[in-house]
Parts: C-alpha cells; structure tokens; sequence
C-alpha cells in the first residue's frame, strides 16, 4: 500500500484500518440537504419552480438535464450564492440538518463555509501561492498559526490527491499549474474549511479525459466523509460517479432515483427521452 | 431525432428478425421429416446457419454497448435481443435434434404420431406468438405464452406416464419421448423470448 | 478592378499616416521647443534660488518646494477617499448605486478646474476665520485634492472591474467575510489601481488655473500651510507673461524640468505595471 493510501486509511487516531472494500454504500445514511418547493428568479425570470428533493449523507447526487433547466441555479441556492447576484430572488426553504439555511437569524457566510463549491472552471487565485490558495478560506477568516496552516494545507491536498505533485512547489502561483491539477486544488482549498456539503457545478467541463477520470476517482472518495452534490451535463458522469441522480427540465424537479435504477428503466417518459439522446 | 446508435440498432432488429424466420421453418421442416421422412440435411443448414447468425448478434450488441453507452430502454433492448438470438439458436438446435432422431430410429411414420403433431403445433403456434410479441413489442401477446407452455409442459409429462406402461413399439414410445422432450424446451424458449419483450418495454423481470 | 482597390487602399494608407503625422506633430514640438529653450536656463542657481520677478537670480527652488507639499496633501485628501469611493462603485453598490456614482464622478472630472478654484476660493481662502484665512498651500493642496478624488475613483473601479467575477465567487464560496474578500480583489487589481493613483498625480501636478485662486504664489519658501506657496504651474505662468526674456527663458526652464517629471512618472508607471505584486 502507498504512503499516500496508508495515510488516508488511517483512522483518528493515527493507527491503520484494514483496507475494506468500498461498504458506504449500505453504510447507513440520513437525509441532510432537503430542498423544500424552492423557487426561483433572476429579475422577472423564473429559473426554478416548486423544486423539491433530498440529499443523503455520505452520497454522491448527480443533476443531470439539459442547458437552462435550473440545476446550476440550484446548486447555488443551496449555499446562499444565488442572492448575491442583483436582482435575484428566491422562496422556498433549503434544510441543512435539519434547519431553514435562509432562516432569519442564520449568517448567509456561515453557510457558506459549511456548504462549500467548485466551479465549472477552475478559478485559484493567481497572486497566491498554492500553499496559500488552499488555506485561504482560513487565512481569509484569520487564522494565522504559520504551523497549522501547513498541516491543513497538508491534508486538504492529500484528500484532493494533489499532495505528490505539488509538495515540492508549494510556493508557486496557484495559477502555475495544469488546469486539471488547477481544479484538484481548487477542491482542496473547498476542503480545507472542512465543509459538510461539497457543491461541484459541472467541475470538469473545462477539463481533458484523463483529468477528468482523476476528479472522477477523487469524488467517489470523497463521499466517506462529505455529501457531495455534483451538477453535470455529462450523463455517463453521473452513471459512473453518483449513488443518486436528479433529473431536471425547465426547472422542474422530473425524476429522482437510484443511479443504477433510473438509467436501466426510467420511471418517466421525459427522463427516458433524455438519458437516451432522443431531446433536441 | 435519428442518432448514431439508431443504425446499429435496426441492424440487430433485422437479424433478429431473420434468424425469427429461419428458425420458424426449421422447427416446422424438422416435424415434416418426423411425419414423412426425408433428408434432414436442410433443417441442419438452417440450424448452421442460426448459430452464425447467433454470433453476429452477440458481436454487434458488445460493440453497441462499447461504442454508445447505451442507457434504459435501448440498454434494456440490446440485453433483451442477445437473449431472444439464443432463443432462435436454441429454436434451430431442437429442430436439428429432432431431425437427429428420426436419423437414427428410422421410419416411424406407422406410429401414432398424434401426440407429437398435437404437441407441435401447439408449441409453433407459441414461436409464432413470441415472434409477433417481439416485432410488435407486444406485452399482451407476450403475456399469452406461458400458459400455453403448461400445456405443452402437461402433453410432454401424460406421455411420459403413458409410455412407461412399456405397451407398444418401442421405437415408437423412444422416438415420440424424445421429439416431445425437444418440443417443451423450444416451448420454454419461446416463453422465454416473451418474457424479454416484457422487459424490453416495462423493464420488469418474471420473478426467479 | 484589381488595380483600382489597389489604388483606393494606397490613398488610404497615406492618408492615415498623414492624419498620424499630424497628431504626433503637437506632442513632438512641445518635446523639442520645451527642450531647446528651456535647457539654456538650467544652471546651478536657478534650481538653489527662489521665485523672483527682480534681477537675473530667480530660481525654481521654493517652486519645486511647493508643488511636491501641495501635490503631498492633495494625495492625501485624493487617493484615500478615491479609492475608497471606486471600492465602493465596484463592489459594494448596487448595481444602481454604482452607476449613479460613476456618473457624478465622470461629471465631477469634467469640470472645468477654475471652478473648483473659484469654490476652494470662496469657501476657504475668503471665509476661513484668521488666521486660516487667505491664500494658502492648504487651500491649493485642497482644491488639487478635490479633483484628484473623482479621477482616482473611476481608475480604481475600472481596475477592479477587470478582476474576472469568478474570483469573487470563489472568495464567497469559501465563506469569507466581505471585506477581507474585497482585500482579495484589491490586490488582484493592484497594479492598475497604482497606475490610476500614478497618473492622477502626474494630472493634478500640472495643474495651474485653481492655484492661481489658491496657492497664489511667493518669492518666498514654504512659510507654512496657512501661508501663499509657490508651484511649478505658478512659476511658469508669471514668468511666461512678464515680458522680460530672461524670466520667459525661466519660465521654459521649469517647463522643461516639469514635462520631464511628468514623462519619468508615466516610465515608472510602465514599469510598475510590468511587475506583479502580492499581498493579502
């Protein structure tokens, strides 16, 4: 087993655990993003309308449907981005444990933390050294013991599976590298916050195959220890990533299932169109 | 909207479809030669002929499923149509073992061949259905077939009970057994075929 | 055919380089006029000796003195409220807001500088109790300051808004507060914020019209804010107008020496943008 491994099948306390195969697919699991009739607008148009679903813990949910049915637009109401823009709007409430995201008396940048993102196109911040990029969420909020930030920084690259081919170029612009390690460490930087929910709107769209199928292994990693919702127009994506997929068309929720379920025998006609290339 | 997978698709309906007809004829020639006699040799061609055709059908649909990720209702078909090509094999196999009997035991046209032509034409009107069920995609025709296999399955076994009474020519009683052994399996396999038209439309397997 | 399209487009080569020509000629006479004649002037004693309309021994000293206090304090009003106000047109206003406040400050820099004289005339020079009262450096350090605030402004927001958008969203998924975010795009936009605060200087240096309500001037150095003071602008316009050629001869000396500060400010300008800078 490789250093590497080893040190991700440690458990807390340093000692290793045995190398079982893959058992969080019938790990018990809970539900702990639901979205509740959500709508919503930017300015008089309306993207989403009455959009309903749960996410389970420890999963990976992909959302499938074509150009302009809402999925990026949902995404983004799940960690408060949408009503950053001017002229947004949105009802509905989102449930992270159990609690309205958009209560009254929740801080929009407290979400924020808990429900962290990737974007379509990996966006570092180029004036940053990589070391810094990924703790910039921390730094960012003040944290400032030069040791701890290493050791984060450590971490989250080694769960992002970035460690090997940058520790000997921590210091270089996060802009310096390729564009598939470029959106590693963009993913690397979302988990050193240590979020609960991991957003990931179309993360490799910008990427060739090969760094693609590296993202692809990384995220089914991920979900032993965070619930990952993945927004792609790819649907063999989310047939080889994802636990649970959502199809949506103009807005509307039309079909949630199993992965496995929903691409052998759709329950609707209009998912069935879809997933088999039949839609315009 | 046509896409590329479309052409493969027809091309593994066509074939099977193809291999539907020639199976069709062997199994009615095979009971001919029983009735009458005559040279099998033609039921053994057609026979060859399906396992050829066999082997089209299981390369094509590998290579649909490599090249075009094929999903729900087109993933369900290309499972379906190489279990339905084994159906029509298997279709030409009984009739060449059918064939194979008569070979060896010889005339057996002063036997009473009631029992097998009853029995045959049940079990043709059965191929005939699961055929029809498969181009239509007719889950109600489909669903016919199994009861008519407990017929044949019920003619196969009253036969069985008779013949073991040891009455009568020997030739007779082994030839008529076997041919009906054939014919409940070619039964079977056409229930068979109906059950993958069920799933090619509701995607609901029978019950193991 | 062919020959004739040939034609037309000779016709309208030349015609371009001519129409180039005649551009370039102002900025090449001005180059070569102001060096020719103002060289002669330069010696020893016309940079150690003050502003004087007597004899042959007048200098630019207290005029050097003066235009570096009063461009020190109008940098001092101009480049903080500046940038602060462009901050705020680029990432904090609505979008209406923003719009509204660049508009005023486009107006704002259209203004013709005499008026902004008139206004620091009436309000400070004649209305200040004793003994602010009067012509002063501090009331030409302000009006300066004045028209620096609404220049920097829009070059600070123009510079942040070239800042790509996807920064800002990756700051905000991180979960961090907005005005450390703003830090973030801030030194982003470093370098054409600095060539903004650069240029606006090199701008408000060579600025006459409001001193004359103002600064005033003085054959005498700095005396202290609340005294008259002598500037470069000053100094070349009473002597240009005095009529004796030796003082005209000072007043192309200190042209000269000004139009050389003004192009080693834009060189630096150019190199300063070459180079990138960190910080956050």
């Amino acid at each position: 087993m490789s250093s590497e491994a080893e040190r991700l099948a440690a458990g807390k306390d340093g000692v290793a655990v045995s190398q079982e195969p893959d058992t969080t697919s019938v790990a018990k699991t809970k539900t702990l993003v639901e979205v509740q009739g959500l709508n919503a607008w930017y300015g008089p148009q309306q993207i989403l309308s009455g959009v309903s679903m749960q996410f389970s813990s420890n999963r990976v949910t992909a959302i499938i449907g074509p150009s302009g049915c809402g999925k990026s637009t949902l995404v983004r109401c799940i960690n408060r981005l949408h009503e950053l823009v001017p002229n947004a709007k949105l009802t509905g409430s989102i449930l992270l444990d159990g609690a309205d995201i958009y209560g009254p008396q929740v801080d929009p940048v407290d979400v924020r933390r808990r429900i962290g993102m990737v974007f379509q196109k990996p966006n570092p911040f180029p004036n940053m050294s990589i070391r810094d990029n990924v703790v910039a969420g921390l730094k960012l909020a003040g944290v400032r013991d030069k040791k701890k930030l290493d050791e984060v920084a450590k971490s989250a690259l080694q769960k992002a599976f970035l460690w090997d081919e940058v520790k000997d170029k921590l210091s270089n612009s996060g802009a310096s590298i390729s564009g598939g390690q470029q959106q590693r460490l963009c993913i690397a930087r979302a988990l050193a916050v240590e979020p609960e929910v991991l957003l990931m709107d179309e993360p490799c769209s910008a990427l060739d195959p090969t760094a693609t199928a590296k993202i692809e292994d990384l995220v089914i990693t991920l979900k032993r220890n965070y619930t990952v919702i993945i927004v792609t127009h790819n649907m063999q994506q989310a047939s080889r990533v994802a636990d649970y997929t959502a199809f949506m068309y103009l807005g509307k929720l039309i079909e949630y299932d199993e992965t496995a379920s929903m691409f052998e025998t759709p329950k609707e006609a209009l998912t069935e169109r879809y997933i088999t290339g039949k839609f315009g | 909207m046509a896409r590329l997978m479309d052409m493969g698709l027809e091309k593994v309906n066509s074939l099977l479809l193809e291999m539907a007809t020639i199976s069709e004829n062997a199994v009615s020639e095979s009971i001919d030669v029983y009735r009458k006699g005559g040279d099998g040799t033609s039921v053994d061609r057609l026979s060859d002929q399906l396992r050829v055709l066999h082997n089209q059908v299981s390369d094509l649909t590998m290579e649909l499923i490599a090249r075009y990720q094929p999903v729900a209702s087109d993933l369900r078909f290309i499972k379906a149509c190489f279990e339905v090509s084994y159906g029509f094999y298997r279709f030409g196999r009984y009739a060449h073992d059918i064939v194979e009997v008569r070979d060896i035991i010889g005339d057996v046209s002063k036997c009473d061949q009631r029992p097998v032509v009853e029995a045959a034409k049940k079990t043709q009107e059965m191929i005939r259905m699961s055929i029809d069920a498969f181009a239509r995609r007719d889950v109600e025709t489909a669903r016919m077939i199994p009861q008519m296999d407990d017929v044949v399955d019920q003619r196969y076994r009253d036969y069985l009970r008779k013949v073991i009474t040891g009455k009568g020519d020997l030739r007779c009683a082994l030839s008529a057994t076997l041919i009906l052994r054939y014919l409940e399996r070619i039964a079977d396999h056409a229930t068979y075929i109906g059950d993958s038209v069920v799933y090619i439309v509701t995607g609901v397997s029978p019950p193991s | 055919m062919n020959a004739r399209r040939k034609l037309v487009d000779r016709f309208w080569i030349a015609f371009t380089l001519v129409a180039l020509v005649l551009a370039l000629a102002p900025l090449a006479s001005i180059i070569y006029y102001v060096t020719v004649k103002g060289l002669a002037a330069l010696n020893i004693s016309f940079f150690t000796h003050n502003f004087s309309q007597v004899g042959t021994e007048g200098g630019i000293a207290n005029a050097l003195q003066g235009t570096f206090l009063v461009v020190l304090l109008a940098s001092a009003i101009g480049v903080p409220t500046g940038v602060l106000s462009g901050v705020y047109v680029a990432e904090y206003g609505s979008k209406r807001y923003g719009e509204i406040v660049r508009f005023l400050a486009d107006v704002l820099v259209g203004i013709p500088s005499i008026v902004t004289g008139i206004l620091i005339y009436s309000t400070l020079v004649l209305s200040l109790p004793a003994p602010f009262r009067g012509y002063t450096a501090f009331a030409g350090g302000v009006a300066l300051g004045f028209m620096e605030i609404p220049i920097v402004s829009n070059t600070t927001s123009e510079a942040l808004r070239t800042v790509p958008n996807s920064l800002r969203e990756a700051s905000a998924a991180l979960g961090v507060r907005k005005w450390r975010a703003t830090l973030v795009i801030m030194a982003n936009a470093l370098s054409g914020v600095t060539t903004g605060i650069l240029l606006a200087t090199a701008r408000i240096a060579g600025e006459t019209a409001p001193l004359l309500l103002t600064a005033l001037g003085s054959t005498r150095g700095f005396q202290g804010w609340f005294q008259a003071m002598e500037t470069m602008t000053l100094f070349i316009f009473q002597n240009a107008t005095s009529g004796t050629p030796f003082l005209v001869e000072q007043a192309w000396g200190a042209s000269f020496i000004l139009l050389i500060t003004v192009l080693g400010i834009n060189i630096i300008v150019r190199i300063v943008t070459r180079r990138r800078t960190t910080f956050v």
